[in-house]
């Protein structure tokens, strides 16, 4: 009976002028009561929440760090980890791409395979639709993902490729393209109008094999 | 109006509804720390240190408030919660917008920054500060508390 009363509690019942008369100040001290009461309760809640979040991020596969790390600087760390254990950098290229491409470049680019084409969006994206040869170099997993595609990049550093990543306003191909320039590799090109321009073009897309 | 804002039925559809939206909100944000202490810090108000302990504290506080709030147990306290978060909320997106920052809201996990959202969201923001705080002071649950 009390459990439904909580889950449906009934409004109370009408009450005749003359019953209320509470002088004002009475009214206040009751409410500041309850409102207090309520305050303490909110606190606790919110430290009990607290502990509970840090609790259950300690059981994850990978934690997320008490000091917030933001996207350059956990980039930096994968590359850091893969630089130390990594040959010296290429010589230099025989032809330069230029550092951005535009939407004709890029699918000239593209059509002619005049290199890689890497997509720096997180991996889901990439399985569910990419630029043609597009290979999946997601920042947000930036370690696994050189492993995976090592003997295709580092067969030559010097070689032409091209990043993309969703869009102009994403920084996930320009994150990319340093921690690569970092890592020696020397002909590097932006496509910043990214997976919009393209599918906004209506360019032909490709899926997940 | 006032009538049929305070019709029980009525208060139990808005406790349902934004005790649903905090635990869904609580319980995607849960599911990716990273992401969310990603959008917290499109933000720029809070040092290192802190987001992750917000990123980590408050889904969970959403998530209980959400359940306080659906099966009735301190419903009105659980409101109380609400309006507060959607004053902060509200003030930190509005600083956002103010300081023309890109930012990504990151409410129902996370996605792309983007002005229109931001501006939703504050809206969002308001809808849910005048349903907690309609809640918190509304007769029907006060008078039911206090007769405890």
């Amino acid at each position: 009976m009390r459990i439904r009363d909580n889950f449906l509690p009934r409004p109370p019942p009408r009450s005749t002028k003359r019953a209320v008369k509470f002088s004002i100040r009475q009214l206040l001290t009751a409410q500041g009561a309850i409102f207090k009461a309520d305050l303490m309760f909110l606190f606790l809640a919110a430290s009990v929440s607290l502990v509970t979040g840090i609790l259950i991020n300690q059981l994850r596969d990978t934690p997320l760090p008490l000091v917030y790390k933001d996207k350059a600087e956990r980039l930096q760390d994968s590359v850091q980890r893969i630089a130390s254990k990594e040959a010296p950098p290429a010589p230099a290229p025989a032809v330069h791409l230029p550092e951005k491409l535009s939407l004709d470049e890029f699918s000239s680019y593209v059509e002619n395979k005049r290199g890689l084409i890497l997509d720096a969006r997180p991996e889901i994206f990439h399985r569910l639709g990419h630029v043609p040869g597009a290979l999946s170099l997601p920042r947000d997993d930036f370690e696994k993902g050189y492993a995976a595609l090592k003997d295709k990049l580092e067969a030559d550093r010097s070689q032409p490729i091209a990043i993309y990543c969703s869009g102009a306003s994403c920084e996930d191909s320009r994150l990319l393209k340093k921690s690569l320039a970092t890592l020696g590799y020397t002909n590097l090109a932006l496509f910043e109008g990214g997976w919009g321009a393209w599918t906004g073009a209506k360019k032909p897309e490709e899926s997940a094999q | 109006m006032r009538r049929c804002l305070e019709n029980r039925w009525f208060l139990l559809l808005l406790r349902v509804v934004l005790g649903g939206l905090f635990l869904y909100a609580g319980i995607t944000k849960i599911g990716n720390p990273q992401a969310f202490a990603d959008s917290i810090a499109t933000f720029k108000i809070l040092p290192a240190h802190f987001i992750s302990i917000i990123a980590l504290g408050l889904p969970p506080l959403e998530v209980l408030l959400g359940f306080m709030l659906i099966v009735g147990w301190k419903a009105r306290t659980a409101s109380l919660g609400i309006t507060a978060l959607a004053i902060v909320f509200g003030v930190i997106l509005g600083q956002a917008i103010a300081r023309g920052l890109s930012v990504d809201c990151g409410c129902f996990g996370s996605g792309e920054p983007s002005a229109v959202k931001t501006w939703l969201s504050l809206g969002r923001a308001g809808l849910l500060f005048l349903a907690g705080a309609w809640l918190y002071f509304s007769k029907t649950l006060k008078s039911f508390e206090s007769a405890k």
